[in-house]
């Protein structure tokens, strides 16, 4: 393996791939330390068993680390991860045979507060999370990537390999299935 | 529940095993599994390719013999133009090299497809030209 680049906290992303395609693991290892967090939020709420998470999480991390050659900058690279994590957790349910859904009561639990509202808290996401499990792998992807990543259309367009107006369209779609499901709840 | 209202509990969604996950470790395991076992270069992609592209021609060529094999009308046997795709390059063949096309062509075709002499002699005490003219047959 090369020997590590001098780096600082700001090196871009593009930096770090460049560095790990040279051969510097420690430059993986900082891409790791920035997304998998937000690559965890990401599968959890896409209903990866919390049991899961972590294996799911490196699995994720190590196909996109493998095929770092197809990133061609198309959209940022954590938006580029997700979508890899997609992939992973769809196969994962095709090996179980089943899709989970993360037991929410434990994901979300906040001990701070007033115990109701964190009681109708946890109701109304375990809802969503249930909700999200109705939903076409697609809108619910892109619902993920933009309630819960906070992407734009287009980075969630670049990433999904979509028209911008089509990921409006399942965003949309998305969000009024899951009312439905929410108030027939 | 409103648009805002759903978006605010997506963004809370798997926040808490999000949490919990220790990062440090999940870099150090990463780092250790792409070390150890490295990325497919692309040599071997191209090698478990060729290797998939001629099992497919295989199991086409042996899929076009089964159904000369079947068609009505058709004359029992391997395809005339197959059959002298293969034919024409056997004359550079040694008599053991020839021995195990032969062999390898029957594991393909049923043996019912091939002119088998008459006294039923066995393949090893056939001389070259007489395998060449047994793998021959079956063009007519």
């Amino acid at each position: 393996m090369a020997n590590p680049q001098p780096r600082t906290e700001t090196s871009s992303d593009a930096a770090l791939i460049a560095a790990w395609r040279a051969g510097d693991e420690q430059a993986a290892a900082e891409l790791v330390g920035r997304h998998a967090r937000a690559l965890a939020r990401f599968l959890a709420g896409a209903g990866a068993p919390e049991a899961d998470l972590d294996d799911l999480v490196q699995e994720a991390l190590i196909r996109a680390f493998r095929s770092v050659d197809r990133f061609r900058g198309q959209c940022q690279f954590r938006s580029w991860l997700l979508t890899i994590g997609g992939n992973v957790l769809k196969d994962f349910g095709r090996r179980a045979g089943r899709r989970k859904v993360m037991p929410l009561d434990e994901a979300v639990r906040d001990t701070a507060g007033d115990p109701h509202d964190h009681a109708e808290a946890r109701e109304a996401e375990a809802l969503l999370a249930a909700g999200l499990q109705q939903l076409s792998r697609l809108q619910r992807e892109v619902f993920l990537l933009r309630a819960q990543q906070g992407l734009e259309y287009d980075e969630i367009a670049a990433a999904l390999a979509t028209t911008s107006g089509a990921a409006r369209v399942h965003y949309h779609h998305a969000v009024r299935r899951l009312k439905e499901i929410v108030r027939d709840e | 529940m409103n648009e805002d209202r759903l978006n605010q509990l997506a963004r809370r969604l798997g926040a808490n095993a999000a949490e919990r996950l220790d990062v440090e470790a999940t870099a150090r395991q990463v780092v250790q599994r792409l070390r150890e076992q490295p990325a497919r270069r692309g040599g071997i992609w191209i090698q478990r390719t060729l290797v998939r592209i001629a099992a497919t021609v295989v199991i086409l060529v042996g899929g076009a013999v089964a159904v000369s094999r079947l068609a009505p009308g058709r004359r029992p046997g391997v395809s005339p133009v197959h059959a002298h795709l293969v034919a024409d390059d056997l004359r550079d063949l040694s008599a053991e090299e020839l021995r195990d096309v032969l062999t390898s062509f029957d594991e393909i075709v049923a043996s019912d497809s091939v002119v088998v002499p008459e006294s039923g002699t066995d393949l090893n005490e056939l001389d070259t030209q007489q395998l060449r003219a047994l793998l021959r047959s079956p063009e007519g």
